[in-house]
């Protein structure tokens, strides 16, 4: 191994395994990464259960075990620069909506009710424990990189590898998915919201003057829009814009609110209602993170609890 | 000099900023369904175009910048570490 190659270690905390895929979706980009840089670990590549020392650390997932705590730390220690790659990583993941449960109710979930399975006993050996909460890493440990997407788009993970290598600053836009959508955004007559199981969607016209709820304008693109590209509203996977994140009055159900109903018949306040009913579903990527959890609009819990009555 | 720009590629043509300007700066063009800058002279900063734009796509430059002291510490500390 060549002595001037960056050295580069990469490990999967609470994930689905799908960053480390995006990975390898560089293609044959990954040559050219690959002739500046010496992969050291990776789980899916080297068979390295230590933390070897390295330039880079790319975390993917988010801390939801004991043992995911203590591979973000040694990641931590070994690492100079750690990225936190993947929307998991950054804010919590769609796992954030286990908050929404206590530990008992999942467990008994998985391991004693699921109906797949026939066995009815909690594992106390060769499963790490779980911890109370969904925890993005930089609540853990010190991160210098964020890099959000489900999984973010190879061409940003080029894009941010290629930055770091040469030492630049990268070219991260600041647009939402909508700036890749090429659906026109029309103002209608359309006056209620539908399921998108309701109905077949114009392939032309923005989902949102359609009644549609799509959260492209919320959503930061790290992803280059393929979902309405091809026909299916955005489910905000890559995280919030940045507005929404810096702002504490403007918030994903507001901004959707303001721009539906001006685009269509639908008021405001229905909007809002909606997004508020449907905020498990609406706030799934980024609830765990403080980010957006602390936001002294963000009510959750009021809102479900408001459902529930209902 | 108050530059204002819209990146064409991202505009959807949704027409919200000509709807919140209080100014009238924009401008619709039927052919491209694309608003452009019409009068960069009228406007006042007040960012509110760059905030409704769905696609994020409007930027000012040498503007005078309002310091907001309401953000959110959270991710203000984090934003200048995105890629």
């Amino acid at each position: 191994m060549s002595g001037d190659k960056i050295r580069l270690n990469t490990e999967w905390l609470c994930d689905c395994g799908g960053c480390h895929v995006a990975l390898v979706d560089l293609h044959e980009k990954i040559l050219k990464v690959l002739e500046s840089v010496t992969i050291l670990k990776c789980p899916v590549l080297t068979d390295e259960k230590n933390y070897p020392a390295a330039d880079i650390g790319i975390l993917t997932g988010s801390v939801r075990t004991e043992h995911d705590r203590h591979a973000a730390i040694e990641m931590r220690k070994n690492c100079k620069t750690i990225i936190a790659f993947g929307t998991c990583a950054v804010y919590g993941g769609l796992h954030g909506a286990g908050l929404a449960h206590s530990r008992e109710e999942i467990m008994d979930h998985v391991y004693r009710q699921s109906p797949t399975t026939r066995t009815d006993f909690l594992p106390n050996n060769s499963v790490s424990s779980l911890e109370k909460m969904v925890t993005p890493i930089d609540e853990v440990i010190d991160v210098d990189l964020y890099l959000p997407g489900c999984p973010p788009h190879p061409h940003f993970i080029f894009e941010g590898l290629s930055a770091l290598i040469e030492q630049r600053s990268p070219k991260a836009g600041k647009e939402s998915v909508c700036a890749g959508c090429r659906r026109t955004m029309v103002k209608t007559e359309a006056d209620t919201i539908k399921e998108i199981t309701e109905g077949v969607p114009d392939k032309e016209t923005c989902f949102l003057s359609q009644g549609y709820i799509c959260q492209g304008s919320v959503t930061l693109d790290r992803c280059l829009a393929p979902c309405p590209n091809h026909g299916v509203p955005c489910s905000g996977c890559a995280g919030p814009t940045m507005q929404v994140l810096t702002e504490p009055t403007r918030d994903i159900r507001t901004e959707i609110g303001q721009r539906m109903s001006r685009l269509t018949k639908i008021p405001y306040d229905t909007v809002k209602d909606h997004l508020e009913r449907t905020a498990k579903t609406q706030y799934a990527y980024a609830m765990a993170t403080k980010m957006i959890g602390n936001k002294p609009t963000f009510l959750i819990r009021k809102w479900i609890a408001e459902g529930e009555a209902r | 000099m108050l530059e204002m720009t819209i990146n064409e590629k991202a505009c959807r043509g949704c027409r919200l900023c000509q709807d919140v300007c209080p100014t009238e700066c924009f401008a619709y063009e039927a052919a491209t369904k694309k608003v452009t800058v019409a009068v960069v002279e009228n406007c006042i900063g007040c960012l509110s175009c760059a905030y409704i734009c769905p696609s994020g796509a409007i930027a000012h430059r040498n503007h005078h910048v309002v310091k907001n002291f309401y953000r959110n510490i959270e991710f203000s500390m984090r934003m200048e570490k995105f890629l």
